[in-house]
């Protein structure tokens, strides 16, 4: 079945929904921008099936998604304490993720199961609980691209990097600095990451920064 | 159970250890100097097969790269047929049917050198990227039929493998027991030594492999990676001997 549904708007951080709301001219991307259209062209559930609606319905519905979302755009920057605002029967579906997680050759939600959204909801589902994160990036990645959005998939290593005590790669993990000021969480090789932000289909590192701190 | 052996024997068995392997003779050694390869363009020592290899520069310096980004699932690298026929001549159709069958895995053939049975093999390499997977190898007992055995170290996995590939499918062989996380933007050493069926890898010089292989190996060299990898090589470097 495939009940196009609202576009999702993939406002990861309020931060980056802020921004978006106003971006100001250093912080220049366009619609036609590579990164966007990729987004885009993954997000447009109208153009692809799906198998499982109710288990897309619940996760979306878990997720706090539902039908108030319109802009397919990722940035990339998340700020480090802010937890996506979830919906009701989160945190028993955070258990069912656990339980399919858990169990060896079961249906993993990917985009050909639950859509594109469905496959984002999982994402903000698995935030705050770092292991069944670990298990949702790890069946991510294993999925490919086809099935996993690239944005995603970044964001999240580079949330689960910092928590394992390790650097972010992507640069889209941000902090509040003892100053109060907005920094960039510490990262590794950023000399090369606009060739990752390319892969994942994030904006240049120059605009995350910018969008992080306008 | 103790097992004593007297200095006789002990003296005996490595002896024998020696014959069995001759040590590496520096003067076979094979070093590829990328300093006459056009930046931008496919290398001219390495024949890639699947995958986008093209000549990158890390300060400077010429390198191979292999540039996931353009990566998509089934797709082998350009004039894949004449690349073939230029290494196995009328076998190259059953290489080419292997080799799309793994066209998940990038692959690039050293053309310096048509047979390695023992020795040792090194590349140096730095991981740039990949959302998917960040792996860097070394590619060994490559036969006319596609099938190939490789070494290799996943920055997404902090792991070094021992993989094969036989008629179109892949399999696990063995898993070096330590874990090491390697920076990106960092230049890393793979090295492996066969001789016989003994199989032995370190990564930076720390023993990760000591494996015993099903059968010896003869055949083509080269580089591996994985899906989208982004990794810069270089320093690829072989040393055949005897045994």
């Amino acid at each position: 079945m495939n009940r196009v549904l609202p576009l999702v708007a993939l406002a990861i951080a309020p931060l980056a929904a802020d921004a978006q709301s106003k971006p100001a001219a250093k912080c220049d991307w366009k619609p036609s921008d590579a990164w966007v259209k990729r987004q885009a062209e993954f997000f447009d559930d109208s153009k692809h099936d799906w198998s499982d609606d109710t288990l897309r319905t619940a996760l979306l519905q878990a997720a706090g998604l539902g039908a108030s979302l319109a802009a397919p755009v990722q940035f990339g920057v998340q700020l480090e304490g802010r937890e996506p605002k979830l919906g009701a029967g989160a945190a028993e579906m955070t258990q069912r993720l656990k339980a399919l997680a858990a169990a060896r050759g079961s249906t993993w939600p990917t985009r050909s199961v639950v859509g594109a959204a469905g496959v984002h909801a999982v994402y903000l589902l698995s935030q705050s609980d770092t292991g069944l994160a670990r298990n949702v990036l790890h069946r991510m990645m294993e999925a490919g691209p086809a099935e996993s959005p690239a944005a995603d998939v970044a964001t999240f290593e580079d949330h689960l990097r910092l928590v394992w005590g390790r650097k972010q790669i992507y640069g889209t993990q941000f902090k509040v600095g003892p100053d109060g000021k907005i920094e960039l969480s510490p990262m590794e090789d950023s000399a090369h990451a606009d060739l990752r932000r390319e892969d994942a289909a994030l904006p240049p590192f120059r605009v995350g920064i910018c969008l992080a701190r306008p | 159970m103790r097992t004593t052996i007297s200095q006789g024997v002990l003296v005996l068995l490595v002896a024998g250890a020696a014959r069995a392997q001759a040590p590496a003779d520096a003067s076979a050694t094979k070093r590829v100097s990328f300093a006459n390869e056009t930046v931008g363009k496919e290398p001219g020592s390495f024949a890639p097969m699947v995958g986008s290899w093209v000549m990158s520069q890390d300060a400077g310096h010429k390198v191979l790269f292999i540039d996931g980004r353009v990566w998509k699932r089934g797709q082998p690298a350009g004039e894949l047929a004449d690349k073939a026929r230029a290494l196995y001549g009328a076998r190259n159709e059953e290489f080419i049917e292997s080799i799309k069958a793994f066209a998940y895995y990038p692959i690039a053939v050293y053309k310096g050198l048509d047979n390695f049975e023992n020795g040792e093999i090194s590349v140096r390499f730095q991981m740039i990227g990949g959302t998917l997977d960040r792996c860097a190898g070394i590619l060994f007992d490559v036969k006319p039929n596609g099938d190939y055995l490789t070494v290799r170290y996943n920055g997404t996995e902090d792991n070094v493998v021992l993989w094969t590939f036989n008629n179109g499918v892949r399999k696990f062989v063995n898993r070096a027991p330590t874990l090491t996380p390697l920076e990106l933007g960092t230049w890393h050493t793979l090295k492996i030594s066969v001789h016989g069926t003994s199989l032995k890898s370190w990564l930076d010089d720390k023993p990760m492999h000591d494996y015993t292989l099903s059968a010896p190996v003869s055949g083509k060299i080269g580089v591996w990676s994985k899906t989208d990898s982004m990794i810069e090589f270089d320093d690829f470097t072989v040393t055949p001997t005897a045994k």
